[in-house]
């Protein structure tokens, strides 16, 4: 290139263009041994993070749908690509640095070739990057479209003994600090919902056949639809193992989709900041094989699979009678009655009163969980705490320590409507409030209860 | 400012007998020793060591809550910060270290050594330059003052750096927090818009003669570029600022979702500054050690012009590249195919930076001292940086990594490695200049070491975490996802950066005894290449004794080397030969002032005021409008103030007759030594006007 120079020279003022002398030619030995620390170098790396990428639930790297594939092939040549450009890089900066390295201070007249540049080297580096990131914008826009392409097939399911076909497709609904999964068996139009103009259309979603929280669960080998949105502020949905995440952003439906190769239990974490418990706002989605999902839709269109003795006792409940002695777990459907319907809605044992009185529910998402198929689920409270131990039981150190103060084991600000309050029960409530919870449907399989555990 | 310097009355040619100090309060301070003369100065490079003091100080503020944060995670389930003083913490690290200490310690090379290296005596506006740093000052203090007010982590900003809205509405986050964030951010906003305003005027006005803008250090093209950025960015994120308090404090609803709000709006509003933000925080690093590069490699940069179109390039494509951050927003796949694309396209001119860094140590003769080592630190850390946040502008790979670990990888490889690593090798590098002896090397290594080594360690990890999926802003996590074993390492690699910075921190003083010992490093310790070199060390208060006419790039070097008939370099003078010496004391330098402070000290009286008690909001107000009728019927000067210099400006200072005064006073020698200075200032104003412009910029008049 040409300097402006105006060198105080005594000689002619050359313009020195660069002769880049290879650093190769000259002393071999210590670039070889560069080399040899380069290469030891990235095996050692690549070893490392495939070693340390055994046991992690929510692994990016380790896909197990075709969407969460197709990201993962891409970013491995993203990966080496990236690497190969990091060691020519420190290699060359290291090396040059090491290679013209003078020891002490630099003594009188010694100077270096002075080369102030070199038109033809620029425009090489500047359009090999070039090339390689067009390259890389290429592919990227095609896979992005091809990520955002809805593929999904028609697929069978029965609800109350009519079978319809069904896109699959859930509504994923964020609320401080748990997840809500809601499905519309015969369609949801999510452009005409939105054209009926609600502010914040998530508080206005309609009736659904199912509505459950914490788990999604899908059948495996289809392609699911999701529309992603939010009742309070921004979460993010993500499943690592299926798909990338998207955004719950109130006031707006995004559409996302992922799917499972074979039946399994996926981990899942908010990962958009959504305040104080955002840490302990996390989510599973349990693939299952055709048989287990007909037969999951099947329990949760129906109500709360209460015995014919608690269905009774609950009935008179709603009569307005006070049947005698009841069992402990007939106390603890009176008391969700009494204590839970003012948030949680459950179907068969408080839906009278919940109708009446669920437009006020006193949170700012508007919404708590759902629990007519409670126990059907194998985690709780916004997908953190087993709902069942390891060998098949219920969990009921944990249920009762989340009854006598829900803030003290997920934190919560429940005087500012964020979060479960703490009801001020008597163990004597919380015996019985946690004896009616588990007969709010029906145990998952032991398979799910093992997978939910992150050990 | 030659436009301020034309009063009315010269135009209409009345002349007005006034006082001496019209409606001046009180007369400027006088005197430049002792507390007082710094709390009042106006000279650049008094504030651009404050700038970097208070800096510091913040750095080890945001350094504390970076180690806590480090403590809690160190192993699963940390109890050692509770969820919401968590919350907080990250909150704080984040400000902190953007706005009160990368920012600003950027500010503080740019203070101090652009003007010095365009030749200049100060910057344009030496009055608004106190005003930026007082305001820095009380919008820091101000913030941070939320750790303890209404109690210990009561009322701290707790949404993020990035405060999405609606988490960021009183519904969401009651406590006073994000009231302080929003005021406060709005205050540094002031300090920040008035130095880039003040830098860009001086880049552009102030340089010496033969100065040319292709002429200019690359730091300072890298500095007069953020300077744009930050005039173009600041605005963006103060109206989204303003809207929050709106919201938060006088019941708007710009983003109320329940009123129809859509939420994006605030991310659009802060990414369309915190993308330019980035590049606010990196460029004057690269700057700093393309100069650093040069001097120890013993060439000049390699490709000046493309460094120079390269940084332009970043600075101008960084406006297109915002919604990056929002890849997962549900943006809709046409625009973030746009997104992804004009990001990928950033990386070719900071590709050809980093290969024209290694270009210039090619075939040099490299002396790795510390200023060096941490030069090319810069270079090798950046690029892990550069090339991890390739590989999330393929929106599709982001889908898994933004949010996660790999993302706070990723900037701190930037903002740490990059920026943090360039400004500690500014430090090494202008040591001497600004105090007048060299940091000790040996200390040096070690910190340079240990922060690497620490730095690698921390941050490297984090890759790691991400891609397993350790989501970000998490207070705690449990066993058994794979987080454990790096976090710990993580953790440790923190201290061994604190011990890192703690060997500069003694370093500091260290070195300042042994020097007592040592030689005078005289103008040139390092044999370098720019005009700041070019004068003693610690530089005169007036910077340059005579003006320093331009001839080429690396001006002082050329002045010092030479070719002979082979093209080699030979030595034609030795820098104490071409160098000042500084003993000129008769320029004309601007007194210092008590306004700036005291129209800084208002600010947080408002900020506390719409936040507690309007009242408060009253003295505020009482004090900065005070301050502003001060600052402009402030007398010129004060005649008995000794603060040095030959006054002969008595009365042509209140500008009614400085014509004349100008005209008699040109064949003295003080005025001689400054007209040339503002070589391009005469098409900015009247011949008249060259003199005060060069010297004190508006400060004669205000």
């Amino acid at each position: 290139m040409t300097e402006p120079t105006n060198h105080r020279s005594f000689g002619d003022s050359v313009t020195r263009e660069g002769s880049n002398k290879l650093a190769v030619d000259s002393t071999p030995r210590h670039t070889r041994r560069m080399r040899r620390t380069a290469v030891t170098g990235f095996v050692g790396l690549t070893l490392l993070l495939a070693g340390c990428a055994g046991d992690a639930e929510l692994d990016t790297l380790e896909p197990q749908g075709p969407d969460a594939r197709t990201i993962d092939n891409f970013s491995n040549w993203l990966f080496i690509a990236s690497f190969v450009v990091f060691f020519i890089i420190i290699g060359l900066s290291a090396g040059v640095a090491m290679k013209n390295r003078v020891k002490g201070d630099y003594e009188e007249g010694d100077w270096p070739e002075q080369v102030h540049g070199n038109n033809k080297a620029e425009i090489a580096w500047t359009a090999l990057p070039a090339i390689l990131m067009i390259a890389i914008a290429a592919f990227t826009v095609i896979t992005l479209f091809d990520l955002n392409n809805d593929e999904s097939n028609a697929y069978a399911v029965s609800v109350d003994g009519e079978t319809m076909q069904w896109e699959p497709h859930v509504v994923v609904v964020g609320h401080q600090w748990w997840w809500e999964y809601r499905y519309y068996f015969d369609g949801f139009d999510v452009d005409a919902f939105l054209d009926e103009g609600h502010a914040n259309p998530a508080k206005h979603l309609p009736e659904a056949d199912i509505v459950t929280s914490g788990q999604m669960i899908i059948p495996a080998g289809q392609e699911i639809e999701l529309s992603v949105t939010s009742r309070d502020v921004i979460h993010s949905h993500w499943i690592p193992a299926l798909n990338g995440k998207r955004d719950a952003v109130p006031g707006r439906i995004s559409p996302w989709k992922l799917e499972a190769d074979e039946p399994g239990y996926y981990f899942g974490q908010c990962t958009e900041f959504c305040g104080l418990s955002h840490a302990r706002m996390r989510m599973q989605t349990i693939a299952l094989d055709d048989a287990d999902f007909a037969a999951w839709v099947a329990n949760q269109t129906s109500a709360a699979p209460l015995s014919g003795e608690d269905a009774a006792y609950v009935a008179a409940l709603q009569a307005g009678e006070i049947p005698e002695n009841p069992t402990e777990a007939q106390r603890g459907l009176d008391l969700l009655r009494s204590q839970c319907s003012g948030c949680h809605l459950i179907e068969g044992v408080n839906d009278d009163i919940w109708t009446q009185e669920g437009t006020e529910i006193n949170l700012s998402a508007g919404a708590a969980p759902n629990l007519t198929h409670l126990a059907s689920r194998s985690t709780f409270a916004g997908g953190i705490f087993p709902m069942y131990n390891k060998d098949g039981s219920l969990n009921q150190n944990a249920l009762e320590a989340w009854l006598r103060d829900p803030a003290a084991v997920k934190a919560n600000n429940a005087d500012n409507r964020q979060g479960m309050p703490n009801l001020g029960l008597s163990e004597a409530q919380i015996d019985d409030l946690v004896a009616a919870l588990a007969l709010l449907g029906e145990k998952p399989e032991q398979w799910i209860i093992t997978e939910s555990f992150s050990e | 400012m030659a436009i301020i310097e034309n009063p009315l009355e010269l135009e209409s040619g009345t002349v007005v007998e006034v006082a001496e100090r019209p409606l001046g309060a009180l007369t400027r301070p006088s005197g430049n020793t002792g507390w007082a003369s710094w709390l009042f100065t106006v000279d650049h490079k008094r504030i651009g060591i404050m700038y970097g003091a208070f800096a510091m100080f913040f750095f080890l503020i945001g350094g504390l809550e970076a180690l806590a944060i480090r403590l809690q995670l160190a192993v699963p389930n940390g109890k050692i910060l509770s969820p919401e003083v968590y919350n907080q913490v990250f909150t704080m690290h984040g400000v902190t270290m953007i706005f009160l200490v990368i920012m600003p310690l950027a500010a503080a090379f740019a203070n101090y050594l652009l003007p010095l290296q365009i030749g200049a005596r100060d910057v344009a506006f030496p009055r608004m330059n106190a005003l930026s740093l007082w305001v820095f000052v009380a919008g820091g203090f101000f913030l941070c003052s939320s750790l303890f007010i209404g109690g210990w982590f009561k009322n701290v900003p707790n949404g993020g750096w990035f405060n999405y809205a609606p988490n960021s509405g009183t519904l969401f986050s009651p406590t006073q927090g994000i009231d302080f964030y929003a005021v406060g951010l709005q205050i540094l906003g002031i300090a920040s818009l008035v130095s880039a305003i003040n830098l860009i005027v001086t880049t552009l006005n102030m340089r010496a003669e033969g100065m040319t803008l292709m002429r200019m250090p690359v730091l300072t093209w890298m500095l007069l570029v953020v300077q744009f950025l930050l005039l173009f960015a600041l605005p963006v994120i103060t109206v989204a600022l303003f809207l929050l308090m709106f919201d938060r404090l006088w019941g708007a609803n710009f983003f109320n979702v329940e009123m129809g709000a859509d939420p994006l709006l605030w991310q659009h509003l802060f990414w369309i500054f915190g993308h330019p933000e980035v590049y606010i925080l990196i460029l004057p690093s690269f700057g700093i050690i393309s100069e650093v590069i040069p001097v120890f490699s013993r060439k000049p940069i390699f490709g000046y012009s493309f460094m120079v179109g390269s940084g332009i390039a970043i600075g101008f494509l960084g406006w297109g590249v915002w919604a990056h951050h929002m890849f997962v927003s549900g943006l809709g796949p046409i625009s973030v195919a746009a997104f992804s694309v004009s990001t990928m396209m950033i990386a070719v001119p900071t590709g050809v930076k980093i290969l024209n860094w290694v270009a210039t140590m090619w075939g040099g003769k490299i002396r790795l001292t510390t200023a060096m080592l941490f030069a090319v630190g810069v270079v090798s850390m950046f690029t892990i940086g550069g090339l991890s946040g390739v590989t999330h502008s393929v929106s599709v790979a982001d889908t898994q990594q933004t949010d996660t670990y790999y993302i706070v990888a990723h900037f701190h490889y930037v903002i740490f490695g990059g920026a943090l690593l360039g400004i500690f090798s500014g430090f090494y590098f202008w040591w001497p200049k600004m105090f007048g002896y060299k940091l000790n090397e040996k200390w040096g290594k070690w910190n340079f070491w240990l922060q690497i080594v620490g730095f690698n360690l921390t941050f490297g990890p984090m890759h790691i975490l991400g891609l397993q999926g350790m989501s970000r802003r998490i207070d705690s996590y449990d066993p058994g996802y794979g987080f454990e074993t790096w976090n710990l390492v993580s953790s440790i690699g923190s201290f061994v950066i604190f011990f890192g910075v703690l060997i500069f921190i003694i370093n500091i003083f260290v070195s300042k005894k042994q020097a007592e010992h040592l030689p005078p490093v005289g103008p040139d310790p390092w044999d370098a290449r720019s005009l700041e070199w070019m004068t003693a060390s610690p530089t005169p208060e007036h910077n340059f004794d005579e003006d320093i006419v331009v001839d080429s790039l690396d001006h002082f070097w050329h002045q010092k080397y030479g070719y002979d008939d082979d093209g080699n370099v030979v030595r034609i003078a030795y820098a104490e030969d071409v160098a000042q010496d500084g003993s000129n004391d008769n320029v004309h330098l601007p007194s210092p002032s008590y306004w700036p402070l005291v129209l800084s000290a208002g600010l947080p009286f408002i900020g506390y005021g719409v936040i507690y008690n309007y009242w408060l909001c009253a003295i505020g107000g009482f004090l900065v409008l005070g301050a502003i009728f001060g600052w402009i019927f402030e007398p010129p000067d004060d005649p008995d103030g000794g603060h040095g210099h030959h006054d002969d400006h008595g009365d042509d200072g209140d500008g009614h007759s400085a014509d004349s005064s100008d005209a008699d006073d040109s064949a003295e020698k003080t005025d001689d030594d400054l007209v040339s200075v503002g070589a391009d200032t005469a098409e900015a104003g009247d011949a008249a006007t060259t003199e005060t412009t060069a010297t004190a910029g508006e400060a004669d008049n205000g």
